[in-house]
């Protein structure tokens, strides 16, 4: 035998079905047709001999069926006719149909999402090759030693203050003398740049980075050069940059003779050299790259940051270091070598005070750069758990329905057994039934996870902005969510054929015989109800939970009116505008933009509201003792029309004018909070403070305002003063700020005009992130938005689920005991009383269900305490909420059979027996 | 068509039978059949509708190729001929029927000892 012509034989039987019906058809018509030319040649009449040759050749249609099974069709053919008839019984129930497949849909769709989501917040890597040897150096308990910083600096879980920034030469020293890692390289991801590129300006992202980095990453550009040594040796000297391949698509629609090309960088003339693989995307995250990659020599000239560089700043800790581990050096010891090192180089380099405590320096995974997407990492986990809950709870219906119409069918099994069907056959049949509900539930699964694969990225950007991450569709994540959910489907499927099957033929026919095999079927059946009840019950608490947050966020009392105000950042780059020009360049933009037709009122604020981002320094009332320690406060630098134009209404003293000039006494306005905080039972108003750094001048505190919330409408109105900008120029020089436009005209309108005011001052100053108030705001709840969509569309779908099951199970339970019923009525119990007992049954699966349901909402609540704002996660009016809310809709669904119950006709019901 | 004293096919060696027909040189499934009938000298009974799922079970097998060509009377038929596997398998099974038929024979051929 040979396989090759086993297979072709196959292939034609299959594919080329209806061709190979006509070749037997041919074949067989020839010798039918040669054995009567035969028999005429020996005398017999025509008619008669074809009479003769069919007869004698038996069977015509039974030859072509063997022949063609001769050819191994005898399983697809079976399995077309398995499928012809599973689509039947299918159509025939559209209602079933529909409610499976989309159960199937919704459990893969919204599963498959929200995996994809979080395996790229959590796990994405750096595209380099060996991720893995990458570590990214940190600095904890670091408080003695860092004053100033730029950067990541945050608690860890010890309380201890930790950050990835270190000081230039620090770096350096590390570098020189490192003999623990394979290779240690620097980098920053910088402040947007403005890119002026064939005379068009536009606003940049940047990454700075050492000479060793790309060497280090092991990464290669896609075309031209990388930085490379010689391009970060003393400052100015290598004026080059290596563009992204985004950037790259974007701005030079990829044509190779970007190299050489020569573009403005804040005023700077620099080279094209390198163009970087599409998936790279530096070194600080593995999910968006920099569009612009400079080496730091070139940060004293294009990014200057006060009149010092920052290349040779001792005290200023901003660059981040990665380094590659050696092979063969334990981990221990090279942190332990490493840290011996960063504290020799900080000893080095800085003037310490006596019995300062020095830091410890850290080696941790860097295969994800610095992994920014971590403050995403907790919504998500509990996405996870919730989406894990509706594909439980939709396999769990799924169930439920297959049981259901299973023990619906035993009949129909029970005559097909009797009628000699085999027993294999009735479950290839099942089998096929089943797989094709999971099929179809895959595909629509499948559709509804492409079509929102993007979604939960876009949801969590900035609406202004690109999307956080890319998410690209995982097929992996598909197979994993499709494999429970056909599991669920073959599993349920075929259980109830499997029992049909091993029914005795005749109980499974007489209708007496129902009562004892579904006994056990009804159990099972109110088990899954129960279960579904239960998860409904905790999905729609977390919904309740998270949309009562979301409300008590946006109908809390701001202390501004955000309403009609246009937002946009401008940074003038200091090389062009260093300190006093970048001042005098506001002042003529302020005065610009308030004639632009149509504008109510201009200001400005170094921090825009309710944006996330503060100012907090020292403040010191100069009446106090200095022995006191020490305390902070926010503070916001602001155009001299702040108050009026954001709303915040001043309560007492005055606002600034345009008496308060960069000469004249330096004033400030507080906020009430403020004034509780540092002067009680006293008179704020014309007090004096000092403000830390800049000591050398007192502050006269003019005015108090109302409490307006800062970075973030969750936490409290922290004390807060407001200097104006232009007595609190930066030194840095190139001050950006954020520009608030009163305006009643439409955005997409007024933006346009304002552009051109703007580029009347500077035709190199782009406007960016254009946005509405309302807008920054709405971004920075974002994380509450999307848990409140997300947990409420899982709370509707459970609710769904949730009456769809109880709804089955007492409409079974109904028709099962019509019979009892009809005995009940006809003894003479009421109608009523009969629809108070369906209901009562029904009461009762609801009602263990909410116990459970609850109790498991107590237990969870407190995962996600700290993401709830104005209400405990044992919040009464939610509880209560969403159990009226569930046993509505469970005595709604049981409503119907209940009713069916009550209109038995006990004359009926008993003739039906 | 079945002559006077016809016997039964055993079972299995139809396949055996149309593989030798065939052996002899190209023929169409009517001509298998006549072939058949003509060397055992119509003593053979073969039953028409199952001769075709067997010439396909062997085609299947690889032991035949089928292709269509011209009948004697200038007609479209397919005619089958013996594959190189087609002929090993025909050794074998010749084989095994002999080997078969001596141990039956002899067993058949033993006089009963005296009694």
């Amino acid at each position: 035998m040979s396989l090759r012509s086993r297979v072709a034989t196959w292939w034609k039987a299959i594919f080329r079905a209806q061709g190979l019906d006509q070749q037997v058809a041919e074949e067989l018509q020839f010798h039918i047709e040669s054995y009567a030319e035969d028999l005429m040649r020996s005398g017999v009449p025509r008619d008669e001999a074809f009479r003769r040759a069919r007869a004698e050749f038996g069977s015509l249609a039974a030859a072509r069926e063997n022949s063609r099974h001769a050819w191994g069709t005898r399983f697809f053919d079976e399995l077309r006719g398995d499928l012809r008839h599973a689509a039947r019984v299918l159509a025939k129930s559209p209602g079933f149909t529909a409610i499976a497949v989309a159960s199937l849909a919704l459990g893969i769709g919204a599963n498959t999402v929200i995996f994809t989501t979080a395996q790229h917040a959590l796990l994405d890597r750096l595209h380099v090759p060996h991720p893995e040897q990458l570590r990214l150096l940190w600095n904890t308990d670091n408080g003695d030693v860092v004053h100033m910083f730029w950067g990541h600096f945050g608690q860890g879980p010890d309380g201890k203050s930790e950050t990835t920034s270190f000081s230039y030469p620090v770096y350096e020293q590390m570098r020189r003398e490192n003999r623990a890692l394979a290779q240690l390289c620097a980098f920053k991801n910088s402040f947007p740049m403005t890119a002026t590129i064939d005379g068009q300006a536009e606003s940049v992202s940047t990454q700075m980075v050492s000479g060793n980095f790309y060497a280090t990453m092991e990464v290669q550009p896609a075309l031209g050069r990388a930085i490379e040594e010689r391009d970060d040796g003393k400052p100015g000297s290598g004026p080059v940059v290596v563009i992204s391949d985004a950037f790259w698509t974007k701005r030079f629609g990829r044509s190779p003779a970007v190299i050489g090309k020569t573009i403005d960088l804040n005023g700077t003339s620099m080279t094209v050299i390198g163009v970087n693989p599409a998936q790279f995307t530096g070194a600080f995250s593995a999910q968006r790259s920099p569009e612009i990659f400079l080496p730091f020599s070139m940060q004293p000239v294009v990014a200057p940051f006060g009149t010092k560089s920052l290349l040779t700043n001792n005290d200023m800790w901003w660059v981040m270091m990665m380094g590659r581990v050696k092979p063969g050096l334990a981990g221990a010891s090279a942190q332990a070598q490493m840290n011996a090192l960063f504290q020799a180089s900080v000893r080095g380099t800085m003037t310490l005070k006596a019995g300062a405590k020095m830091p410890v320096l850290l080696l941790q995974d860097g295969s994800r750069g610095q992994n920014s997407n971590a403050e995403l990492s907790k919504p998500i986990y509990v996405l996870l758990g919730l989406a894990g809950l509706v594909l439980l709870l939709a396999c769990a219906n799924l169930a439920n329905l297959l049981l259901a119409r299973g023990s619906a069918r035993q009949r129909e099994m029970s005559v097909r057994l009797a009628m000699g069907a085999g027993r294999r056959r009735i479950l290839h049949q099942m089998l096929t039934e089943s797989l094709l509900l999971s099929a179809m539930g895959g595909a629509a699964g499948l559709l509804l996870a492409y079509g929102m694969r993007n979604i939960i990225p876009r949801l969590l950007a900035d609406p202004w902005g690109p999307p956080a991450f890319n998410a690209t569709f995982d097929w992996g994540i598909f197979a994993f969510t499709a494999g429970v959910s056909v599991l669920t489907g073959l599993v349920f499927g075929l259980a109830p054929a499997w029992q049909a099957t091993r029914v005795n033929v005749s109980a499974g026919l007489k209708e007496a015989g129902q009562t004892t095999t579904h006994r056990r079927r009804g159990l099972s059946g109110k088990a899954i109800v129960v279960l579904q009840v239960s998860l409904s019950m905790l999905l729609l608490v977390g919904a309740g939970l998270f949309v009562r947050t979301l409300v008590n966020l946006d109908t809390a009392q701001l202390g501004f009116q955000p309403d009609h105000l246009l937002l946009f950042d401008l940074n003038p780059p200091g090389t062009r505008y260093p300190s006093g020009k970048d001042v005098a360049l506001h002042r003529a933009l302020e005065e610009k933009l308030a004639g632009v037709p149509g504008v109510e009122g201009v200001t400005l604020s170094q921090n825009p509201l309710v944006a996330g981002s503060i100012s907090n320094g020292p403040f010191t009332p100069s009446n106090q003792a200095k022995t006191e320690q020490e305390q902070d406060a926010e503070y916001n630098v602001v155009g001299e029309r702040f108050f009026a134009t954001m709303g915040i209404p001043i309560v007492a003293g005055r606002g600034f004018n345009n008496a308060d000039t960069e000469t004249s006494r330096k004033v400030a306005v507080i906020n009430r909070a403020l004034a509780k905080k540092f002067f009680p039972g006293s008179d704020p108003l014309g007090q004096t403070f000092r403000d830390g750094e800049r000591n050398s001048q007192t502050i006269t505190i003019v005015g108090i305002c109302g409490d307006a919330h800062y970075d973030q409408v969750q936490a409290a109105i922290e004390p807060t003063y407001y200097m104006p900008y232009r007595q609190h120029g930066d030194r840095k020089g190139g001050m950006g700020m954020t520009y608030e436009i009163a305006t009643r005209i439409k955005p997409e309108a007024m933006v346009p005009e304002l552009r051109a005011a703007v580029q009347s001052v500077d035709r190199n100053l782009p406007l960016v992130d254009v946005r509405t108030q309302k807008e920054q705001i709405a971004a920075t709840m974002q994380q509450e938005r999307i848990l409140a969509d997300l947990t409420a569309g899982f709370g509707l779908i459970a609710l769904v689920l949730a009456s769809i099951g109880i709804y089955g199970i007492m409409a079974y339970s109904v028709s099962r005991r019509t019979n009892e019923i009809g005995i009940r009525m006809a003894l003479g119990a009421q109608p009523r009383r009969v629809l108070r007992m369906v209901l009562g049954e029904a009461s009762w699966i609801v009602a263990i269900g909410m116990v459970a349901g609850l109790a498991g909402a107590l237990a969870l609540g407190r995962l996600v305490a700290s993401m709830l704002y104005g209400l405990k996660p044992w919040d009464p009016a939610t509880f209560a909420m969403s159990s009226t809310l569930l046993l509505l809709v469970a005595v709604g669904a049981s409503w119907i059979p209940a009713r069916r119950a009550a209109g038995v006709d006990p004359i009926k019901a008993l003739r039906h027996e | 068509m079945s002559g006077d004293k016809a016997i039964d096919l055993l079972q299995g060696t139809l396949d055996m039978l149309v593989l030798k027909a065939v052996s002899l040189g190209p023929l169409h499934g009517y001509g298998v059949l006549l072939r058949i009938q003509q060397i055992s000298q119509n003593r053979l009974e073969i039953q028409q509708g199952s001769l075709y799922p067997a010439l396909y079970r062997l085609e299947h097998e690889g032991w035949i190729a089928g292709e269509w060509g011209l009948s004697e009377n200038k007609r479209r038929a397919r005619f089958y001929r013996l594959t190189a596997a087609g002929r090993r398998r025909l050794e074998m099974e010749t084989r095994k029927w002999h080997d078969f038929a001596d141990v039956v024979g002899t067993i058949l051929k033993t006089a009963p000892e005296e009694r």
